[in-house]
């Protein structure tokens, strides 16, 4: 007996006559009832009662059907199980043979892979935190809304968002019916703990006692602010982050009740935060302060308070379950033009603004943070990396898939299906894939801790690089990958025009080289261009802002700030800055150093009145601003002095009242006049005038935008006037790095007085760093990206032409013993190459030109279709292309002749 | 039921199937149920319709192969043999049903006829 049902086929002839196999267990049925009938017929049953008997012996035929019937249906799927099973099974010993048989092969696909899926590992983790997920913890986040305002810009009349509120404005909402509540929060700001030598700064959100219960958390120890610790003259408190908690104090529960000295007043310690905690926004938080106590305790008056100028606060809403977004809106707007119906019929405020409630992932409303529009360029952009890295996989496996022709052909021919060998070679894939995604899962692990720790400081991760979503999506893209790239092979590889596969592989030589291949490489070299395009852009944007001119020494200025123990008088304060002035010149490391009443990033508008002009113009940067600054200042921070001279020593209190103009003041209120010598009266009741003795170039007050809008601004003596000097400049020497000074400064000041509570220092490039982030971002991951991309597209380019070469040994061989010059041979070779990425630089030059547009938004002063950086990328691929294409020619130069013509 | 005839088992059923194809090599259900029934006497009866979807489980089970074929009265009709793993059985079952009817007559007073 060989093979299954052979010996009955044969003897029955039966052939394909098989009932369908709803049917089956009817035909069998019904044949036996019939034999049954035919018994009782033989034996002198009448026709009808013979069918009746038959059918009363066998029993009721319908229960027996369906039971036959469901034993049937579990038998096949039993059967497609383990048909599953051994084609898996089939699969798996696959991929181990050619790991075995081809290790380099394998190991190229998995790390090609590996770096693809891995660059999109990274990015998904931080995409995640940054725009897909809500911040931690908190309770039914649809639920929660940021509370915007919309109202038209003072300067251009457009319509704007504001999520800064004033006090008055958040009461004014308390009283809404739609919503469960409201709770407000201040920005982060950094408290000294402790002080002197051993003091330390946190970071500090003031929040009201609504904020925890609304978001839902829980603490982990301790409790909450309450309505009583929320209150103007309650005990202070305060409740410590998780992070804190672990890193300051040990995790130690003992810390309840105890106290943190911060800013001179001692807080009780009431709770801590869950893990992960950090309120709504994304960046780090150490402690919470109840807002009403706090800001009692520091600032003296109440304008915090009162004020409806005086925006501050940032406010949460809970909306109540059933309450629609645009109807709890409505209300908000009418509440908020109510408290403001004064302000707005004295044409104080405008009578169009209103709320709106955007959802609580800021990235979602309608400002995101230009981290996170870089975030979702860069998501696509590690889809293309993706992509580029299938491409190469792709080429490996038709590669292989054209080596094993013959194998492939014999396989066919002895009947295994054509689908069957397709899905063992995708199967094959996927493993390989699944290989490089467990691979990848650690490249993503450091590389995202690397982007996490250098490019988003200001971002706190709850997670690890790698955290559960992390790996479902690892494990998602790495079945996609591994279909993508193993289906277009598995499908080329098994193409069933056997007969003229065999008899090429039987004639050594294989007429056309694979199109498929000669695509791909056209297509990574494409997309390595457009990253490429894109990191150059990327690149000159941080150029362009790093060499903006903004009048301050922006790499060799240092800012320090001092922080006083008890209350000090006005020129108490200004004595101690200037003393430590003096005491930090001393320091080899620095050049100079001045005070000043106004640091950066603040600003003092003070009205002025010149003799002649009726009214002071109001420039689109405003103004004007008031600076007293020390001796020294305009060399400490390099803004140079175009006319007359600056601040001195000798301006003192006693003697001439002096002031400084900026080249913007100077030309407007004394156009086409030299101002020295004019008279300014400064405040709004002056009758004495100040004396303009110098000019200086105009410098930036906060932000690298500033020099775009003109403002007036002007310097006077810190000795002259009544303000306390907030902050000290210093200037590193030529070629020292302003960390350095930075880092030898701080612990001179924080010691150099009794008086001195704490002491900071930071470079001034620090200080205007978040402003570039999104920037340096970009260029930063564009550019890895683009160069893994472009290493990846020369490891593919490679591979083409080396298995070129390969294949045509025969024809090499011939041509070399007819005489053929090596040098032909190797140009040929490589003008092969530089032909293949010439075409892909011309298609990845077209889709950077089409996409231009949208990338305007993202770079900064910088022609998103630059020529220059186009042209710059199209060399680099060339220069790769033949560096590629070199080791494939010299190959091909050293064919030997003889062993050419006998191998097949 | 007749009198003198038993109600079987079924597990003794699939047994007796089992036996049956051992002794014939290839039967169509209703020739199989034939068999049984001379070989047995008629003594052992069951519900015809029964035997079908023990057929069915021990097909599952592997112990038998199918194939549809044409039966010499020209209809066509479901036939069946052992595999290797349904003689294997086959020993496995008679053992076991040897020693169940050891059990059953050591514990059981009297003897046929009685």
């Amino acid at each position: 007996m060989s093979g299954r049902g052979g010996p009955i086929r044969w003897l029955f002839r039966l052939g394909h006559r098989r009932p369908p196999p709803d049917d089956a267990a009817d035909w069998e049925i019904e044949h036996h009832l019939a034999e049954l009938a035919d018994r009782l017929l033989e034996a002198g049953w009448e026709p009808e009662d013979a069918w009746r008997e038959a059918e009363r012996r066998f029993g009721d035929p319908g229960r027996y059907r369906s039971r036959m019937k469901r034993i049937e249906r579990g038998r096949m799927a039993m059967r497609r199980r383990v048909a599953w099973g051994e084609f898996l099974l089939e699969g798996f010993a696959g991929v181990w043979r050619t790991a075995r048989r081809y290790p380099g092969f394998t190991v190229a696909v998995i790390l090609t892979l590996a770096l693809g899926i891995g660059a999109n590992a990274a990015m998904f983790g931080i995409v995640d935190r940054l725009l897909l997920r809500p911040p931690a913890l908190v309770e039914a986040p649809d639920q929660v809304k940021r509370v915007v305002i919309r109202r038209p810009t003072r300067t251009t009349g457009e319509l704007g968002w504001g999520a800064t509120v004033t006090f008055p404005d958040f009461q004014d909402l308390q009283a809404h019916g739609g919503l469960e509540g409201v709770a407000a929060y201040g920005f982060p700001g950094e408290r000294t703990v402790g002080s002197g030598e051993e003091a330390s700064r946190i970071r500090t959100v003031v929040v009201t006692h609504q904020f925890f219960p609304l978001l839902g958390v829980e603490p982990v120890l301790g409790r909450f602010f309450g309505s009583d610790d929320d209150a103007i003259d309650a005990p202070p408190t305060v409740v410590l982050s998780h992070e804190y908690w672990r890193t300051a104090m040990g995790s130690d529960p003992g810390v309840l009740g105890g106290t943190l000295e911060l800013g001179g007043h001692d807080y009780t310690i009431i709770g801590v935060a869950p893990a992960g905690f950090t309120g709504v926004e994304l960046s780090r938080v150490d402690a919470w302060l109840p807002l009403e106590a706090t800001q009692a305790l520091q600032t003296g008056s109440s304008y915090w308070r009162e004020s409806r100028s005086w925006w501050w606060i940032r406010l949460v809403a809970r909306l109540r379950d059933g309450v629609s977004v645009a109807v709890a809106e409505e209300e908000a707007t009418g509440l908020h033009r109510n408290g403001r119906r004064e302000m707005i019929e004295e044409e104080r405020y405008s009578a169009e603004a209103r709320i709106a409630l955007t959802p609580l992932i800021a990235a979602q409303g309608p400002e995101p943070s230009a981290e996170a529009r870089v975030a979702r360029w860069l998501t696509g952009v590690s889809l293309i990396v993706l992509l580029v890295a299938c491409a190469n996989v792709a080429n490996l496996l038709l590669a292989r898939g054209a080596r094993q022709r013959r194998e492939v052909a014999v396989r066919l021919s002895l009947g295994v299906s054509r689908g069957r060998l397709v899905g063992q070679r995708v199967i094959e894939a996927i493993v390989l894939a699944l290989a490089g995604g467990a691979a990848a899962l650690a490249l993503a692990r450091w590389g995202g801790s690397v982007v996490r720790q250098t490019l988003l400081p200001g971002v706190f991760f709850p997670d690890a690089a790698v955290n559960g979503r992390v790996v479902l999506v690892t494990g998602a893209l790495s079945l996609l990958a591994g279909v993508v790239a193993g289906l277009g092979p598995a499908l080329r590889s098994t193409r069933t025009d056997l007969a003229e596969e065999l008899s090429e592989a039987r004639r050594g030589s294989s007429g056309r080289r694979s199109r498929a291949r000669d695509l791909l490489t056209v297509a990574q070299a494409a997309m390595s261009v457009v990253l490429l395009v894109g990191a150059g852009l990327f690149i000159q944007s941080l150029q362009e802002l790093r060499g903006r001119d903004l009048g301050l020494d922006v790499e060799r200025v240092v800012l320090a700030g001092l922080e006083f123990r008890g209350n000090l008088e006005n020129a108490e304060e200004t004595d101690l800055y200037m003393r430590a002035a003096e005491r930090v010149k001393a320091l080899p490391v620095v050049e100079a150093a001045a005070a000043t009443a106004v640091p950066f990033q603040f600003a003092l508008g003070v009205p002025i009145r010149v003799p002649g002009l009726d009214s002071i113009p109001e420039l689109p940067g405003g103004g004007p601003y008031w600076n007293p600054v020390g001796p020294g200042y305009f060399e400490t921070v390099g803004l140079r002095v175009e006319q007359g001279r600056g601040i001195e020593a000798t301006d003192g209190e006693n003697d001439l009242r002096v002031v400084v103009v900026n080249r913007t003041m100077a030309d407007t209120l004394w156009p086409g006049r030299d101002a020295l010598g004019e008279c300014v009266y400064i405040g709004p009741r002056t009758e004495e005038c100040t004396t303009v003795v110098g000019v200086v170039e105009n410098a930036a007050r906060s932000g690298f935008a500033d020099l775009d809008e003109p403002a007036l601004s002007f310097y006077v003596p810190l000795a002259q006037v009544s303000q306390p000097a907030q902050g000290l400049y210093v200037r590193g020497r030529p070629g020292t790095d302003a960390e350095t000074v930075a880092a030898a400064v701080a612990p001179l000041l924080r010691s150099f007085a009794p008086e001195i509570r704490y002491a900071s220092a930071e470079s001034l490039w620090k200080i205007l760093e978040p402003q570039a982030r999104s920037w340096t971002l970009g260029a930063t991951m564009f550019t890895i990206f683009g160069l893994l991309a472009l290493v990846v597209a020369a490891i593919g380019l490679y591979s083409v032409l080396a298995f070129d070469v390969a294949r045509r040994t025969r024809e090499l061989g011939i041509r070399t013993a007819l005489g053929a010059e090596k040098r032909r041979l190797l140009g040929n070779v490589v003008l092969e190459g530089v032909r293949l990425v010439a075409l892909g630089v011309a298609v990845g030059l077209v889709a950077a030109y089409v996409a231009a547009p949208y990338a305007e938004g993202l770079l900064y002063e910088v022609d998103p279709r630059d020529p220059a950086t186009l042209a710059a990328v199209a060399a680099v691929l060339g220069a790769v292309a033949v560096a590629a294409s070199l080791v494939p020619g010299l190959r091909a130069t050293r064919v030997d002749p003889m062993v050419a013509l006998r191998t097949e | 039921m007749t009198d003198g005839s038993l109600g079987v088992v079924q597990g003794t059923l699939e047994l007796l199937v089992l036996k049956t194809l051992d002794a014939t090599g290839t039967l169509h259900g209703f020739a199989i149920l034939e068999w049984i029934r001379d070989a047995t006497d008629d003594v052992l009866l069951v519900e015809d319709g029964a035997l079908y979807p023990a057929l069915r489980r021990m097909e599952k089970r592997g112990w038998l192969e199918s194939d549809w074929g044409v039966s010499e009265k020209g209809r066509r009709a479901r036939y069946y043999r052992l595999t290797p793993a349904g003689s294997k059985a086959l020993r496995r079952e008679a053992e076991r049903w040897e020693r169940y009817v050891k059990a059953v007559a050591k514990l059981a007073p009297g003897e046929a006829g009685a």
